[in-house]
């Protein structure tokens, strides 16, 4: 049977209004309301995909991070993975994506995974590294912000999203690892049935502390909002030249 | 006390919202306006959802979920569209649980898991012209022929009346009994002969939701469709209509909370005097009022729906949360029109329609004034 693993994070609802906490690094956490990483729901719904279409496969769902996580978990669980494995770690927000990527790596090391989806990036931290870290770490391909994704027989065949709305059309052999572009698919809603079914499968907690973490390569100094200015952009020309310039700024958008 | 939502429940009202937001609000107004109701998307998508059987267990076709997961679902769904909160509601606590709480495992096994299900639409017919708040009034007849029950009378003001296909209908089977007691429950499937389906109702809220009047000309039905036994009915009713209530209470709640957040982002841009309208005290006091008055009303109907889940007595809790977060929904809406000025009162924003949606959930599975009176008089008796 294949074995097949999604790595999810929990961020904060982007409607939420951000505070910068007291040392500068980082939001407080109070009151937000959390949710999954947006780039993530598209790599859970790939990942059940292909599981469905294996057939026989087992999904994997990995989330690191605080006690909450647990329901971003469950979601993952909801919308079809298998069992849920969350490494409890109260400091993740503070990890650079080296020893994040690490700590996948050293759970999926032991593991003969197929293949391993991740989110193109945060809508958070936004390092985009993570993913691409991992495949390193474990000595595997690695494709990035795929738009399109197949599987057949140990191949991937995989469209990447390019600057300027072209494509790029890739293929490895598995195992690998695939980073999840928005728009991939359509993520389905975790029903209520299956909410309700999720709460008996699997979820196990391990616990970081055993782990040995590669020393901080990266640290944020600061973080603060951008300064406010306008956010217009004022297109100028004749008519057709400024209706140009308006579909250029749309289909790079799109 | 833990006032903590589990994990399940904000699962499912992040999935309820989301759905709600991209496929419901989209068309509220289209429908309002042209009092369509849109089967696929208010009861066919809601039963993929896995909503439309939430508290049965599974082996019913439910979902095995809670009451306070159904309050949620209903909030969330009145949220953006009172109709589409209404049609469950009907549905769920009117149609199928009855059925659940009193239908015999032949019934059960009939009627119940298709409703959960979401295969077929549930209704409750209770109300007729003559008997409104005075229920016992029913003069719609029942009598027993041989193997059958024939039905003869009319129900008016029926939610999910004419799209339904299953109906729980109350009517009068012992006419020498007293009043209350002479009452019996049918199940009565749509296509029966003798069956029909009398005037649609104009309205001025919940206009994508129908409401009709059901006639029944000799209808005849198997005795096997009793619901309950006989002179059982008045009391299936107000049982029934108990576990009702929780849903207009939630339905009332989503409205005013729809139209509080409405009213918050117009206040923040909406400018006069040169400051965002928010600015003023006179306005930023009512967003405040409207916020304390939505938070209080939100913790009866949860604390309702949460004893209904946990086995214990709710009657009194439910009464209390209806009545309230209809009051509730009326002011915060009346307010957020306030907000809005001319534009609140014109088609172009949802708060107009959000207005004449609360007006309902006043009125109908009690009036405010019989819950009063029912509250009320449980405190000197
Ligand atoms: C849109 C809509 C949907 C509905 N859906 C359904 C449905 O699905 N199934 C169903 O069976 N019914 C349904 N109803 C009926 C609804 O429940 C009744 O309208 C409601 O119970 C009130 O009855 P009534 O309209 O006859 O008013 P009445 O009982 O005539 O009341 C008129 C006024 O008198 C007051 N009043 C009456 N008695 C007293 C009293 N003892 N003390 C103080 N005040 C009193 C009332 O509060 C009200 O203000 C629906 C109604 C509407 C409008």
């Amino acid at each position: 049977m294949k074995k097949l693993l999604v790595c999810i994070k929990q961020v904060p609802d982007m409607e939420s209004r951000f505070k910068v906490n007291t040392d500068g690094t980082w939001y407080e956490e109070t009151d937000l309301a959390w949710r999954m990483n947006e780039y993530d729901e598209y790599a859970v719904e790939q990942a059940v995909q292909l599981k469905e279409q294996l057939g026989e496969a087992e999904l994997t769902v990995l989330c690191i991070g605080p006690d909450r996580v647990k329901e971003t978990i469950k979601k993952a669980l909801a919308m079809g993975a298998d069992r849920g494995v969350h490494m409890t770690d109260n400091e993740s927000h503070l990890r650079d994506p080296l020893a994040i990527a690490s700590m996948i790596a050293d759970f999926a090391r032991q593991q003969d995974f197929e293949l391993i989806f991740t989110g193109m990036q945060s809508q958070d931290r936004g390092s985009a590294q993570v993913g691409v870290l991992v495949a390193e770490l474990l000595g595997i391909p690695a494709l990035t912000t795929l738009v399109e994704f197949a599987y057949d027989q140990g191949t991937i065949t995989a469209k990447r999203e390019l600057e300027g709305g072209s494509r790029a059309l890739v293929s490895c052999s598995t195992p690998a690892l695939v980073t999840c572009q928005l728009g991939l698919n359509r993520p389905r809603y975790p029903t209520l049935p299956n909410i309700m079914k999720a709460k008996k499968k699997e979820l196990a907690s391990l616990p970081v502390t055993d782990l040995k973490l590669p020393p901080a390569q990266l640290k944020t100094a600061a973080m603060a909002p951008p300064p406010k200015r306008g956010s217009a952009r004022i297109l100028e020309g004749d008519t057709g030249d400024v209706a140009a310039q308006l579909a250029a700024v749309i289909k790079e958008k799109m | 006390m833990d006032f903590a939502l589990h994990d399940e429940h904000k699962l499912m009202r992040d999935m309820v919202r989301d759905f709600a937001e991209t496929e419901v609000r989209p068309s509220a107004a289209e429908r309002d306006e042209s009092e369509r109701f849109d089967r696929h998307l208010m009861f066919e998508r809601l039963a993929e959802l896995g909503l439309t059987g939430i508290i049965f267990p599974e082996e019913y076709g439910g979902a095995g979920a809670d009451y306070l997961s159904y309050a949620i679902a209903v909030e969330e769904l009145s949220r953006v569209c009172a109709s589409t909160g209404v049609t469950l509601s009907a549905h769920l606590s009117l149609g199928a649980n009855p059925l659940y709480l009193f239908g015999s495992e032949d019934q059960k096994q009939r009627f119940l898991v298709p409703l959960a299900r979401g295969e077929t639409l549930g209704a409750f017919a209770l109300t007729e012209s003559g008997a409104g708040s005075d229920a016992g009034g029913t003069r719609t007849t029942a009598v027993r022929n041989g193997d059958s029950w024939i039905l003869n009378g009319s129900k008016n003001f029926i939610t999910n009346g004419g799209d339904a296909d299953t109906y729980i209908v109350l009517a009068r089977s012992d006419g020498s009994a007293e009043k209350h007691r002479g009452i019996s429950a049918f199940i009565v499937e749509k296509g029966t002969d003798g069956f029909h389906f009398g005037k649609k109702e104009r309205k001025l809220g919940i206009r994508s939701s129908p409401t009709m009047e059901l006639v029944f000309d000799n209808c005849r039905i198997p005795a096997c469709n009793l619901l309950g036994e006989e002179g059982q009915g008045f009391k299936i009713a107000m049982i029934t209509l108990d576990g009702g209530r929780i849903g207009i209470a939630a339905q009332a709640l989503g409205i005013a909370q729809g139209a509080f957040e409405a009213a918050v982002n117009y206040a923040k841009e909406r400018k006069q005097f040169d400051q965002p309208i928010h600015q003023f005290q006179g306005v930023l006091f009512k967003l405040a009022d409207m916020a304390t008055q939505i938070e209080a009303a939100r913790l009866l109907v949860y604390q309702a729906a949460w004893r209904a889940g946990n086995g214990l007595s709710f009657a009194q809790q439910a009464a209390m949360a209806k009545m309230y977060a209809a009051d509730v929904a009326m002011q915060v809406t009346t307010e957020a029109v306030q907000v809005f000025g001319g534009y609140g009162y014109t088609r172009d924003f949802p708060v107009e329609r959000m207005m004449r949606d609360a007006k309902i959930t006043q009125i109908y599975e009690g009036t405010n004034e019989i819950h009063r009176l029912v509250i009320g008089s449980s405190l000197v008796r």
